[in-house]
């Protein structure tokens, strides 16, 4: 459970910009949330205080209870590490290590045992649909691929939130398909709470519940409705006939 | 701390396997041709020294020179006494090859080239005697006959000479000269105590060293009958095993009861060499230098386009919970690998190609051809050196990128 209360960020500067002007608001655990807004309004900015990439100016931040602004810098990299994941728009793999090592990584990190961690990440792999591509090197995969291989990289140590900031962004319409209908079946088959930012209004019909912002802040609250989600499900970002035809 | 130590090795691994492996090899080989300039330059310093101390022990002084201590009022001796005595007590000691005693007398040689009187060339130098085949056990004399013939013990009216005092046979300094003198030829010579001899030249000798080459040499028998007296010496040359330092000897000489007599190290008596020696000490500190700067230069000029060129990546892995250690880690580790290979490429190069290549074809220097000396303690010096720079220096660059605020770093 994400609880947000009156989160204020300014980044300082000659003129200072204030990113985030108070900010509140609740996220129970499993649900899937979309953040939209303009471009500059203070999406990604948001999702940086929350993630602990980023030290907000005033406000406060519970992650599951814990109030994660009081965290010191060494104890906020463990944090990110045992119980976020985190996935960027773009290029955020390491070259030099091919999909599973990109994936298992994070499961190294954590001292897990190398036959356990190959079986756990082998395992994220096949749910993200890339048990065949492995022992691709990074260059070898397409940006859909890339961005299911961050997706396991961010899920492999069993995240209590996966923040994903405009993870289609540099998708065509295929992948971006594929990635959406991934990370909501993560949320319907794990209870994978995800925050997801992105200015595509399509998208957020993958979600529960959008956050809309507008000049650092949260201006609006939409739930989708089932019946929308569904048809997003099946008929979001097709490329095929079925999709043409409607 | 042990899964940092295993993510480092890991992230490690994979940059030397998946990394640029042009940049690998062109770094190993600037740490190896720093190495090898390190090393080859302070090997050949050390074979030239090493070849001068050489001679120096073989041709000039021994390891050790007995002379004259004084006397019960202070005052210094002009001849070492009871030397027989003091041989034996020498001789007995272990580690000691052997000892051999000189007189030294002033002594002005006189050489008419012809019977016409009219070309008279003299040189006014201390003529020396040797006991010949004492003398065969401490220095390379008898070996270093350029022509003629070594003394015999029993010889009377003969000498022999260095190059430097007979002239000629490609002598370099010929400060005090007979200028040409050839076997065969007498010589008359004035000893300081009133004595006159005549003496045929016997042979001439030449060494590598232009010092030991300044001198005349007769017999101990000849000489003991021109200054009347017996058992004494002006000096006494001792050569060890070399296996202890000299100041070794000299202390077992002093238990075993050789209390009056001066006893010297044969440092003392190439002051001016030692002098050269403390030059290529420096050279050797300035090369060391040079080397260590180039190859910790370019190992961190790797490192740091290494690292500035992954900002980046670095800031996605610390967001994904990697600790700053971990990277700093793994890129020291990098750049220890580069120096490492470097080092060792460098060590099989010494060994297996530098080596035997200066045994083929040794430097010719004014003291002698020489090959490489390689001193173990300055090879070690020099790679304890080259990893502690390369620590260094793919430490700074990888912590300055790595320390880095994570939003920055990633969205720059
Ligand atoms: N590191 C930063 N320093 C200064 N200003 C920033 C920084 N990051 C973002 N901003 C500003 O804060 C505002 C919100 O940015 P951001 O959160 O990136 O918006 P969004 O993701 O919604 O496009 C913008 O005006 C942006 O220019
Ligand atoms: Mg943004």
């Amino acid at each position: 459970m994400i609880k947000v209360t009156d989160l204020k960020k300014t980044y300082p500067g000659k003129v200072p910009v204030h990113a985030l002007k108070g900010v509140s608001f609740e996220i129970p655990s499993g649900q899937f949330v979309a953040i939209m807004g303009p471009s500059g309004s203070g999406k990604s900015t948001l999702l940086h205080q929350l993630a602990l990439l980023d030290k907000p100016t005033s406000g406060q931040i519970l992650l599951d209870g814990i109030d994660i602004s009081g965290l010191s810098q060494g104890k906020a990299t463990d944090f990110r590490l045992r119980y976020l994941g985190y996935v960027f728009q773009e290029y955020a793999l390491i070259p030099e290590l091919n999909a599973i090592e990109n994936a298992f990584l994070p499961l190294m990190l954590l001292g897990m045992n190398r036959k356990e961690f190959i079986r756990v990440s082998t395992e994220l792999m096949g749910r993200v649909g890339l048990v065949d591509r492995l022992h691709h090197l990074i260059s070898e995969l397409s940006g859909g691929e890339q961005q299911r291989v961050a997706i396991a990289r961010a899920l492999v140590n069993k995240s209590k939130i996966l923040f994903a900031d405009e993870p289609c962004a540099n998708l065509d319409t295929e992948n971006k398909g594929i990635v959406l209908r991934l990370l909501r079946k993560l949320c319907n088959d794990l209870g994978q709470t995800i925050l997801m930012v992105t200015h595509e209004p399509e998208q957020r019909e993958f979600a529960d519940r959008v956050l809309w912002f507008r000049d650092g802040r949260l201006v609006k609250e939409e739930y989708i409705g089932k019946d929308v989600q569904e048809d997003a499900i099946h008929n979001g970002y097709r490329t095929d006939v079925s999709s043409s035809e409607k | 701390m042990w899964n940092d130590l295993q993510a480092a090795l890991f992230l490690f691994y994979k940059y030397v396997t998946r990394g640029n492996k042009g940049t690998s090899v062109l770094t190993v080989l600037v740490a190896t041709l720093a190495f090898l300039q390190i090393n080859l330059i302070s090997g050949i310093f050390s074979g030239a020294l090493g070849l001068i101390y050489d001679q120096t022990k073989n041709n000039y002084v021994g390891n050790i020179v007995v002379q004259p201590g004084k006397d019960q009022w202070g005052n210094k001796e002009e001849y070492i006494k009871q030397v027989t005595e003091l041989k034996r007590k020498i001789n007995a000691i272990p580690g000691i090859i052997g000892c051999s005693s000189r007189y030294t007398i002033g002594s002005v040689i006189e050489y008419h080239p012809d019977k016409t009187g009219k070309d008279i060339r003299t040189v006014s130098w201390p003529v020396k005697s040797i006991d010949p085949e004492d003398e065969k056990r401490i220095s390379g004399l008898h070996n270093n006959m350029l022509a003629g013939q070594y003394l015999d013990e029993s010889d009377r009216d003969q000498i022999v000479m260095g190059r430097e005092i007979s002239g000629g046979y490609g002598a370099s300094l010929e400060v005090q000269s007979l200028k040409g003198i050839n076997i065969g030829d007498e010589v008359t010579i004035f000893y300081h105590n009133g004595t006159t001899r005549k003496y045929t030249l016997k042979g001439i000798y030449a060494t590598a060293f232009p010092l030991a080459d300044m001198n005349a040499f007769v017999t101990q028998k000849e000489m003991e009958s021109v200054l009347g007296m017996r058992d004494r010496a002006s000096e006494i040359i001792i050569r060890t095993d070399d296996a202890y330092p000299e100041a070794y000897y000299i202390q077992e000489l002093r238990k075993a009861g050789v209390e009056l007599p001066d006893i010297r190290p044969w440092q003392d008596f190439i002051g001016l060499v030692l002098g050269l020696a403390q030059t290529f000490d420096i050279i050797k500190r300035i090369v060391l230098f040079i080397g260590l700067v180039v190859a910790g230069v370019t190992i961190f000029i790797v490192i740091f386009i290494a690292t500035i060129s992954r900002k980046k990546q670095i800031g996605i892995m610390k967001a994904i919970g990697m600790k700053e250690g971990i990277i700093v880690a793994s890129y020291i580790m990098l750049s220890l690998f580069y120096a490492v290979v470097g080092i060792g490429i460098g060590l099989a190069v010494l060994e297996f190609v530098a080596t035997p290549y200066f045994i083929a074809h040794p430097l010719d220097f004014p003291v002698g051809k020489t090959s490489l000396l390689i001193v173990r303690g300055e090879v070690a010096t020099s790679i304890i050196c080259m990893l502690a720079v390369s620590i260094i220096a793919g430490f700074i660059p990888s912590w300055r990128v790595s320390r880095e605020n994570i939003i920055k770093a990633i969205w720059g």
